[in-house]
């Protein structure tokens, strides 16, 4: 179909715009439809599910699992803990990946040398069993702050980050020298402000990092009240561990007990770890796309 | 000599010696104490205990305490048949992933950019991205939910009349399984890449063309796609640097015991025989190293040519 300039002057769409916008329409439900089937799955209770197993369409409003999951506990208190590892994870991750970038963008003497030791740690690393036993002898394994330090240096950010601040107007940091400003107070009055976007960036990325991080805290953190979110959904739907199915201890109202199943339960943990990202997401795509395309052209 | 050829600028002399230098920067050394700290407790101390690769690992003599018995570790991996296929699995999943999943980004980015920019394009854009942020333990239940014997996908089927198929215990759908899933996740993300990239494509080529009497297609195909090729070329390069990691944050939410002999990667056989109660810890330490140092050698290769081809390489300016 050929494009006829003329038309594109005027408002009308091609037709060729308009297949292509109904086709990534259609793409756009692909994406939404399976996380639109899970959360009317965790609304269901036993007996819709059972004769509605396609679950497009709600069929009722029914908080059955909900009220299940809250009184068996522990989703607050993962919340909690992962709330904690995201906040102290990025603080750290912040400090180290600024303080490190700003001295890398300085000369001085061993600069070659440290910075290749933080290179080699990119692609380089002691392997899942070295570490788990370094964590062993540092007497860190059980704890949070494992997880929170482990993950806080980022070679890449620290790159961006130096770039960043080797590109800052040098007259600014000469302005701030003339009016007697030592070392210390020129990075923090004076640098740092400048990069706020790119912070913002970077801290964004290693906030989310630590939220999904699942695997390391399923290593390292045993007892229930530490898990994070991540930790608390994999249990909740892997049947080996779940600590919340009826097998055991029933946590329902006896009216509830038979509207409760297994699927339903593990939909609405689901949903709640989704919740905080559904909500938060939208606001932050455009700092996320932006720190994306920065940190590509810096490299 | 002529006291003209000599150069009319004095050339400066180094008075300052290297002791000197140090005290002047002794801030910097203390700012990056911290992050420098870490990488040695986080990074650097592990790598000793990559020392277990040489050593059969004795409970009672600790790490150190253990005997050394050189490459023997290394040998068994050639001659234990599940070290083998997880190789052949790693590599054969991770070039299908390259071959297989570079191509949607880049076609949804060709056919967003058709669409002007406004709330319909990323309203889009937004829910493509969406699924980026949620870590493989929150996809993996919405994909197995979907895919399960009673799930979304084969009340679709049944609907059309076809019979309902197990998709996730099947050893031939495993594998396009993953693919599609990941492609489901990631692509979104991927299109914001080459969307800048194709807004960087020179107009007036666009204009050329269409006055040679090229359609659209024809432009996407001539002008837009030898435009972006450059970013095409280095998300390859950087694929083919990451070709022993496979995806095992995908693989071990996805995988079950049915189908683990096509979903068995290297990091999910090192996780299996580690945490088993008669690991032989020196092996799978032996198997991470071996991972490990193909990967740096494939990291090299893939900075040196992306530094061919872009006039800098991935971790240096």
């Amino acid at each position: 179909m050929q494009n006829n300039p003329k038309k594109q002057k005027k408002k009308r769409h091609s037709g060729q715009q308009i297949i292509i916008a109904l086709f990534l329409l259609l793409w756009g439900c692909a994406i939404f439809i399976p996380f639109w089937n899970a959360i009317v799955i965790s609304f269901m209770s036993k007996s819709q599910y059972n004769t509605h197993t396609a679950a497009l369409i709600p069929y009722g409003f029914n908080i059955g699992n909900y009220e299940h999951l809250i009184n068996a506990g522990g989703l607050l208190n993962s919340y909690l803990n992962t709330a904690i590892i995201v906040i102290c994870g990025t603080a750290c991750s912040l400090l180290f990946t600024t303080m490190l970038a700003y001295g890398f963008s300085k000369p001085f003497p061993g600069r070659k040398l440290f910075f290749s030791m933080m290179l080699f740690t990119m692609f380089f690393g002691g392997g899942m069993l070295p570490t788990y036993l370094n964590l062993k002898s540092l007497g860190l394994l059980g704890t949070r702050t494992a997880i929170i330090l482990m993950f806080s240096l980022s070679g890449f950010h620290v790159i961006i980050m130096k770039n960043s601040f080797e590109n800052s107007p040098r007259e600014m940091e000469e302005a701030a020298k003339i009016d007697g400003a030592n070392d210390l107070m020129i990075f923090l009055r004076v640098l740092l402000p400048l990069q706020s976007p790119m912070l913002a960036a970077i801290g964004l990325f290693t906030a989310v990092g630590y939220w999904n991080e699942w695997f390391w805290s399923s290593l390292v953190i045993n007892k229930m009240e530490l898990l994070p979110i991540s930790v608390f959904l994999r249990n909740a739907v892997s049947s080996a561990t779940t600590q919340i199915n009826f097998g055991g201890v029933n946590f329902s109202s006896p009216e509830n007990q038979k509207n409760v199943f297994t699927l339903g339960i593990s939909m609405a943990t689901l949903v709640f770890t989704m919740l905080p990202v559904m909500c938060v997401y939208p606001f932050l795509q455009k700092y996320f796309a932006k720190g994306v395309l920065t940190g590509a052209v810096k490299m | 000599m002529s006291k003209f050829s000599k150069p009319a600028v004095v050339k400066p002399i180094r008075h300052t010696s290297l002791w000197t230098r140090i005290k002047q920067s002794k801030y910097l050394y203390l700012i990056i104490l911290p992050g420098m700290l870490q990488l040695i407790v986080f990074s650097y101390f592990p790598m000793t205990g990559i020392q277990l690769a040489f050593k059969k690992y004795n409970a009672t003599h600790g790490i150190w305490g253990s005997t050394w018995v050189g490459l023997k570790n290394f040998r068994r991996i050639f001659i234990t048949p599940a070290a083998v296929k997880a190789i052949i699995n790693t590599l054969e999943i991770s070039f299908s992933r390259i071959a297989i999943e570079f191509i949607p980004p880049i076609a949804l980015a060709i056919l967003l950019n058709e669409i002007p920019d406004g709330r319909f394009r990323k309203g889009l854009q937004t829910i493509y991205t969406f699924p980026h942020f949620l870590s493989w333990v929150i996809v993996a239940v919405v994909v197995k939910n979907f895919f399960t014997y009673s799930g979304g996908i084969n009340e679709l089927r049944i609907i059309f009349g076809l019979d309902r198929v197990n998709y996730l215990s099947s050893k031939d759908f495993f594998r396009p399984l993953l693919y599609f899933s990941d492609i489901w996740k990631e692509s979104g993300w991927g299109t914001i890449i080459y969307l800048a990239a194709i807004a960087a494509v020179d107009p007036t080529l666009y204009e050329a063309a269409q006055i040679d009497g090229a359609n659209r297609w024809q432009q996407t195909w001539h002008v837009t796609l030898p435009g972006i090729k450059e970013i095409i070329i280095i998300n390859l390069i950087l694929g083919i640097g990451g070709v022993m990691n496979a995806g095992f944050d995908q693989i071990f939410n996805l995988t079950n015991s049915s189908v683990t002999s096509v979903s068995q990667i290297i990091d999910t056989y090192v996780y299996d025989i580690t945490f088993k109660a008669t690991a032989d810890y020196g092996f799978s330490t032996a198997v991470g190293l071996f991972k490990s140092v193909i990967n740096m050698l494939l990291l090299f290769v893939a900075n040196f040519a992306a530094k061919h081809m872009l006039g800098s390489g991935i971790f240096s300016r």
